[in-house]
């Protein structure tokens, strides 16, 4: 391993890790044979953590999250996330933990097209059972500057404001754990460069563990750790 | 015009995955129209083909009541004619007093012919032997079904009125059976010359007399008679009307099905104008593109149009090969049922008529959404990926469109044998989409504003009904307009069912005993009163008559509407009486005094008076045994025909017709334990007497009436079915849509029952608002046939309903359980990575 001063290994010890991940691997079947996407990952992440994952395109960072949030089925090794084996769980055992604990933003934003702004951010709110859904949903969107485009569709409003529309989302259960996949890679530098503000903004608010896939240095650089993913393994791990 | 088949050729070749639907829906209507249609011309091609021997001859001279005249004889045969005359009858067949079935009646069809019967074809006997041998020593032929009713078999004897024949054979095959065809009593045939000896044919008896005959020239026969025997209100009828009765029938089914049919086209028209849009949602990129490369919006219509038609081409042959070679295929199966055999072939004109049908469906569904398309400009169709709502197409393309639809219905209603029903039915079909599509709209506007109501997972269902680009109207026509179709006919059969079975305990007789003959009626009386179970009698006196004028006008001038002119055709009964009936309720008019003795007075129907323009005061002419009889028209009643009770349209004073030869007609109501020994009561003692038990003509009806309904309802089936796939399209349409959704909300932390619960939720409100139209529709729809088609009472039937509500319920919860299942079974993540 070529690493700095300041690395630390994937699998150092860390007090209370909220996420602990050994020997993950991930392979799909394909026409040509089998892809191996993930070789056996090792990474721990402490509560409270920002970490940024970087690595070229291709390398399985996407598929990394994935897995970690549940929704991609590993082949084989552990993920624990607060205690709970990911990798043991039921669809509805990780609905649930996603749920309560997982706040997810997408490149592509994924918002329900048919929603209004206010309804896309009730809606996890609402399946939790939280009974003023509406109100914590509107106080979210006011936090990230959109009070007055609550009944907004989707597809009438710009980029950047969906994407505040998601991590309003996001934030909007209080999740422990934020999961971010190129949250600005489909935005302007300008816009991209706000909605990462407010990202971090309301991570220090909550003090959420952030694990953030970028192929920004600059956004990686905020983080506290860097882990560089490469052909399905860790490559390296270096401190902020 | 050559570039856009160029693209639009480009563009089929890769697919045209999403208008399959296009394709089935037509497919279906076209089949289920040209089959009909097709079915009918060949029963019609079968009456044509075999009509001189259906008809007995190659014309035949009905004389009604009256024997055939001497002089009518000798004519025809100056004329170089070969005639041969029959009577017919109805009558009771007793078994021998010993054996198995001692002594049981069997009500027949009577058929004494002479010995040139059957001019044309051949009669079928088993054991094969001549007619002349047959009818040798009071032989008789019966069908089959004589013989297993009463136990009997070749060689047995039986007493037919005053006369015993023995059986000798099976009647298989009757060339004019169509033509003389009794729903009421299975066929017995004799020879004429052994009917005297019944004692059947006592004055007044309610019998039918012919003469068929063969000749050179038929049609100058024909066109002489009236002249040379002018007045005499005989029936002349060619082998192209050998059996009248039967291709009303026929039509009026086919005008059914062919609305059914229709039915199911419309709803194939729904599937079509969604697999349109739905198409054009997915190709708008490619749209938008070519909009940008500097495609035209009438380039990117026509494109689009060749595409869709040439798929709806596809769909409609499809329809017309399937409603070609059905009715082929099925012909065997339907033989049974049809009164002729149908003659297997290819009927072009049917099968026009169901081309015409579906490409003016597909032109007035596609031409909308395609229109739509045209109109976007490429940048918005980027923006957002799909054909913004609200956007109609140009002016002159409405006006097209409008036009098609008028087209539509003008050969709706120009292509029926009852333009005013056909009128009517557009009219209703148009409602129907009306209410379905308010129906929608309410149903959006009040989930959007219960949008607090519930769990989350109701809450979800609930506003998926009211999203943008919901499906909802379209769901709940496609679900629902068959449904409907499949309620109407439930319903009318429901209550025509519960008609014959209410009228039966309350107050309809047990038995109408005709042939009375005037000294029999005080023995008649004696032996039902002496019956035990208290029997309650009514007898009155029945002539026949046949009108001969209305208002001075002569009756095949007299213009009556289509439901009343019935009454003007042959000879009809006719009763006279010095006290109003019964129940008589007078609409107009007075009732004579009881000793009156004046100038001929009659009260007549109210309804059939309405028909024919006739007033208190008016004048009808009637001819009763030969001779021309004025009646005045002194009052109108209100004749309910429903109780099944003795009812004449015309009642006459008494006076002159009491005088004139004529037997008496009777009721008889008694408990049905009594039934047999009246019956056998009265014709032990009065042979010719004729005992009709209302119960087997009741029976003998419903069983007709269920052949008709099963065809509708298996009809009607279509129209579900075709519902299904509108249905099975909306749901796939939506699929992609419902598969992010699910995934995005998986992936905010919804579990599998949560999001199965929304849609269900979502689908069965749907079905539940889908089945209260549906039998709302339903109920207009079997009011508006029983109430203005049947002219009878329309009876309200909860259960259908709640039949129809629960099917719909089923319908939608079925499809959207399949539909979620293929949803939920998605894996997230590579959608999530994809976009």
């Amino acid at each position: 391993m070529d690493a700095t001063p300041h690395a630390l290994p994937s699998s150092a010890p860390l007090a209370e890790p909220l996420v602990r991940i050994r020997g993950l691997t991930l392979t799909v079947p394909s026409a040509a044979g089998p892809v191996h996407i993930l070789r056996g990952v090792d990474l721990d992440i402490a509560k409270g953590e920002a970490v940024a994952l970087v690595g070229p395109s291709g390398s399985g960072k996407t598929s990394l999250l994935m897995v970690l949030a549940g929704l991609e089925r590993a082949t084989g090794g552990s993920v624990t996330v607060d205690g709970q084996t990911v990798t043991d769980m039921t669809e509805d055992a990780l609905a649930k933990l996603r749920r309560e604990r997982i706040g997810i933003v997408f490149q592509a934003f994924h918002l329900i097209p048919t929603m209004t702004a206010l309804e896309n951010v009730s809606v996890p709110l609402e399946l939790a059972g939280i009974r003023d859904a509406a109100s914590r949903a509107r106080s979210a969107l006011d936090s990230v500057g959109l009070g007055h485009r609550l009944i907004h569709l989707p597809g009438q409003l710009s980029g950047g404001e969906q994407q505040r529309v998601a991590l309003a989302r996001a934030f909007a259960p209080e999740p422990g754990l934020l999961l971010a996949d190129e949250p600005t890679g489909n935005l302007d530098q300008a816009t991209g460069e706000q909605v990462i503000d407010l990202l971090f903004a309301m991570r220090a608010r909550t003090g959420a563990t952030l694990l953030l896939i970028t192929h920004d240095p600059g956004l990686a650089a905020r983080c506290d750790r860097q882990v560089h993913i490469a052909d399905g393994r860790v490559a390296e791990a270096v401190a902020a | 015009m050559t570039l856009a088949f160029r693209l639009a050729r480009r563009e089929l070749r890769g697919g045209v995955r999403g208008l399959w639907i296009v394709v089935l829906c037509l497919a279906l209507g076209v089949a289920v129209i040209a089959a009909v249609g097709s079915l009918r011309a060949a029963v019609n091609a079968g009456l044509a083909a075999d009509g001189r021997a259906l008809l007995g001859g190659d014309l035949a001279i009905d004389t009604g009541p009256e024997p055939v005249p001497g002089a009518l004889r000798q004519w025809l045969a100056g004329q170089g004619a070969r005639t041969s005359e029959v009577v017919q009858m109805r009558s009771i067949l007793v078994a021998p007093p010993s054996g198995r079935s001692a002594g049981q009646r069997q009500l027949v069809d009577l058929k004494a012919v002479d010995a040139a019967w059957p001019l044309v074809g051949t009669a079928g006997i088993d054991p094969s032997q001549t007619l002349p041998a047959a009818f040798a020593d009071h032989g008789m032929l019966v069908e089959q079904i004589v013989l297993d009713r009463l136990g009997l078999k070749r060689g047995d004897s039986v007493r037919l009125g005053t006369a015993t024949f023995h059986i000798a054979g099976v009647l298989t095959a009757e060339p004019d059976r169509v033509a003389t065809a009794s729903i009421l009593g299975p066929r017995v045939l004799i020879s004429a010359a052994d009917l005297g000896s019944t004692g059947l044919l006592a004055p007044g008896a309610m019998v039918r007399y012919a003469v068929r005959l063969t000749a050179p020239h038929p049609a100058a026969i024909a066109a002489a008679i009236p002249d040379r025997f002018p007045g005499q209100g005989w029936r002349v009828r060619d082998p192209g009307d050998a059996a009248p009765g039967v291709t009303r029938f026929i039509d009026q089914i086919a005008l059914f099905l062919t609305l059914v049919g229709l039915t199911s086209l419309l709803v194939g028209g729904i599937g079509v104008a969604n697999g349109v849009r739905a198409w054009l949602d997915a190709r708008a990129r490619t749209i938008a593109t070519l909009r940008c490369l500097g495609a035209s919006p009438a380039l990117v219509f026509a494109v689009c149009l060749i595409q869709v038609l040439a798929l709806a081409c596809v769909g409609i042959v499809a329809g017309l090969l399937i409603g070609a070679i059905l009715p082929m295929a099925a012909s065997g199966l339907l033989s049974g049922l049809l009164p002729v055999p149908p003659v297997a072939g290819v009927y072009p004109l049917p099968l026009a008529l169901a081309a015409g049908f579906g490409i003016l469906i597909a032109l007035c569904f596609a031409l909308w959404p395609l229109g739509r398309a045209a109109r976007i400009p490429g940048g918005a169709l980027f923006r957002d990926g799909l054909i913004p709502e609200g956007t109609r197409p140009s002016w002159p393309l409405v006006i097209v469109n409008v036009l098609l639809g008028g087209a539509l219905v003008a050969l709706t209603i120009l292509a029926s044998g009852d333009r005013r029903f056909a009128l009517w039915f557009c009219l209703a079909a148009l409602a129907t989409l009306v209410l379905f599509r308010a129906g929608g709209w309410l149903v959006m506007r009040g989930s959007r504003m219960a949008g607090g109501v519930g769990g989350p997972a109701a809450r979800l269902g609930i506003a998926n009904l009211h999203r943008p680009g919901a499906p909802t109207p379209l769901m709940l026509l496609s679900a629902g307009l068959g449904l409907s179709t499949l309620a109407a006919v439930a319903l009318i059969q429901g209550n025509m069912a519960r008609q014959i079975q209410d009228q039966l305990p309350e107050n309809a007789p047990s038995f109408f005993f005709v042939d009375i003959q005037n000294d029999q009626a005080p023995a008649f009386e004696k032996i039902v009163a002496t019956q035990p179970g208290r029997p309650e009698m009514h007898i009155v006196p029945s002539l026949r008559a046949r009108v001969v004028a209305v208002k001075g006008v002569p009756v095949d001038q007299v213009k009556a509407t289509p439901d009343t002119a019935w009454a003007l055709r042959g000879d009809r009964g006719l009763t006279y009486a010095a006290m109003p009936p019964a129940g008589t309720r007078l609409v107009a008019g007075h009732w004579w005094p009881p000793t009156y003795d004046g100038p001929p007075l009659v009260s007549f129907d109210a309804g059939l008076a309405q028909g024919w323009g006739v007033r208190v005061g008016d004048v009808i002419r009637v001819n009763v045994l030969g001779r021309d009889v004025d009646l005045k028209v002194a009052s109108l009643r209100d004749i309910n025909w429903r109780t099944l009770g003795i009812n004449f349209f015309m009642v006459a004073s008494p006076g002159l017709l009491a005088h004139a030869p004529h037997s008496n007609i009777a009721t008889v109501k008694l408990p049905r334990a009594e039934e047999g020994a009246l019956l056998r009561a009265v014709t032990d003692v009065l042979p010719n007497v004729t005992g009709i038990r209302v119960r087997d003509v009741l029976g003998a009806l419903a069983g007709l009436l269920n052949q008709v309904a099963a065809a509708l309802s298996i009809t009607g089936g279509v129209t579900l079915l075709a519902g299904a796939f509108v249905l099975v399209g909306a749901i796939a349409a939506g699929q992609r849509r419902r598969v992010r959704e699910a995934v995005i909300l998986k992936t905010l932390g919804a579990t599998r029952a949560q999001i199965r619960a929304a849609w269900l939720t979502e689908f069965g409100i749907l079905g539940l608002v889908a089945g209260l139209i549906a039998a709302l529709v339903g109920s207009a729809a079997s009011y508006g046939v029983m109430h203005y088609i049947l002219h009878t009472d329309w009876i309200f039937l909860p259960a259908t309903l709640i039949y129809t509500l629960m099917g719909a319920l089923a319908i939608m919860l079925v499809f959207g359980y399949a539909g979620t299942s293929a949803a939920l079974r998605a894996r997230p993540a590579p959608l999530l990575r994809n976009e």
